[in-house]
């Protein structure tokens, strides 16, 4: 038995005020799913646990002026049925169809997915792939950070002891074509070897008009893709065209890890993946 | 220590518990209901699943200072003084227990997942079950055995309904 003891807020400026006194002693708990794995396998070495899994701020998911916003308590099965999601972010209510067990999705907030900064969080690509900044706030004031400055290592977000992750806001799109994909060891409950979500609009004479992409587990923290996606962009997506750019992408993700052990598995499988979350678009 | 006041299994509990310990924890250990079991510890298994207003859980993943102001329902709370569930009855029948140590926990996965859709399709019974393994690996009894309870379910709510 330890002496940590237990906070829960009543509302976003209560646990602010809380952290900007007591952050550095304090660790936030929201779903919990993995900071209960931690508290199991080497306890904490925190004073205080803060529970923000109620807070009213951190809930909800709307669309206006063409801002889509995610609070960041929202589970990973509120994503999942979604229909604001549905239409305006279908990658990231895609991910959350095989995002651990139901359960977990259940329980588990985008949030905590965001801040835990596990190359591997599920929801990161669909994230990157709609441009998404994380609404941050402290007890004087918010900032807005993007999610290649999310995390500044694997495991370990840039968000301060006095910080909270309120919500995402992304670009919705509609129309095009969407889709997340995942390999991981077996179909369910499975850590991510390799994600990816797309989001693919073409013209009226079947170019690529528009393209983001978001490829996750790959690198130590997220990365935008910005020379695949110019390298489509213009073009009309043929397999040999699309197989060339997947290509690019896992020389991309070599650039960025090195040639570790991984990467005579990953290399391949980067480039199969891109292929076959692009195909329909080749296709069409 | 923190203060928790909830509703299991349909009985008000109040009690003071340490602030880092799991729901499963004060499931088994203070308010001492065993059917809830620990496998993994770590959410891999599923044994620990219990509803919580409505939904399944991992109980050895929730922070058992959480569960202030739940309604929460274990594998003790399924069956009326009367009858089993439909689950547990359509698991006996089937033989969709072996050993049994999973079973508490499928159990709660399988009556979260009638709630919510009473008549699930194969597909649909396997993700809402994929948080759960079983060791002994009868999963083909235990697809019958949900299929059955939801059969059975939707025919004693047509009696409920046909009783007025």
């Amino acid at each position: 038995m330890t002496d940590i003891e237990y906070i829960r807020p009543l509302n976003l400026k209560e646990a602010l005020s809380f952290l900007w006194e007591k952050g550095e002693d304090t660790k936030i708990i929201a779903g919990g799913t993995d900071v209960m794995v931690d508290l199991r396998s080497d306890g904490l070495d925190k004073k205080y646990l803060l529970d923000i899994s109620r807070l009213e701020e951190l809930k909800g998911i709307e669309l206006n002026n063409k801002e889509l916003s995610v609070g960041a308590g929202v589970t990973l099965s509120e994503i999942y049925s979604s229909k604001i999601l549905k239409s305006n972010a279908l990658a990231l209510k895609k991910s959350a169809k095989n995002f651990a067990s139901k359960q977990i999705r259940n329980i588990a907030t985008i949030g905590g997915n965001v801040a835990h900064s596990s190359p591997c969080g599920d929801t990161v690509p669909a994230l990157v792939v709609h441009d998404a900044k994380a609404l941050v706030a402290d007890k004087k004031g918010t900032r807005l950070v993007s999610m290649e400055e999310m995390a500044t290592k694997a495991y370990m977000s840039c968000l301060s002891p006095g910080q909270i992750l309120v919500k995402f806001i992304l670009t919705p799109y509609q129309g095009g074509f969407t889709d997340f994909q995942k390999i991981g060891r077996r179909r369910e409950l499975a850590v991510s070897r390799i994600s990816m979500a797309v989001f693919v609009k073409k013209d009226k004479d079947g170019r690529i008009s528009f393209l983001k992409i978001g490829l996750g587990a790959c690198t130590p923290t997220p990365c935008k893709m910005e020379s695949v996606e110019a390298f489509l962009t213009g073009k009309i997506p043929t397999e040999n065209l699309i197989w060339e750019a997947g290509g690019i992408l896992a020389g991309n993700m070599i650039k960025i890890t090195g040639r570790r052990s991984s990467a005579i598995y990953k290399e391949p499988a980067v480039q199969g993946l891109f292929m076959r979350i692009l195909y329909p678009v080749v296709k069409s | 220590m923190v203060h928790i006041e909830f509703t299991i299994n349909g009985q008000k509990a109040a009690l003071d518990i340490p602030a880092d310990i799991t729901a499963l924890e004060t499931i088994r250990s203070l308010i001492g209901l065993k059917g809830t079991k620990e496998g993994c510890g770590i959410g891999e298994c599923g044994a620990c699943t219990i509803n919580v207003d409505g939904k399944a859980i991992n109980s050895c993943l929730m922070l058992g200072a959480r569960l202030d102001g739940t309604t929460v329902v274990t594998v003790e709370g399924l069956a009326t003084k009367e009858n089993l569930a439909p689950v547990q009855e359509k698991f006996m029948e089937n033989h969709g227990v072996q050993c049994g140590f999973c079973t508490p926990g499928i159990l709660m996965s399988a009556h979260a997942l009638l709630a919510e859709n009473p008549d699930p399709d194969h597909k649909e019974i396997s993700r809402a079950l994929s948080g759960n393994l079983c060791r002994c690996t009868g999963y083909s009894q235990i697809f019958v055995s949900v299929k059955e309870a939801a059969k059975l379910t939707d025919q004693l709510n047509q009696l409920k309904k046909v009783g007025g």
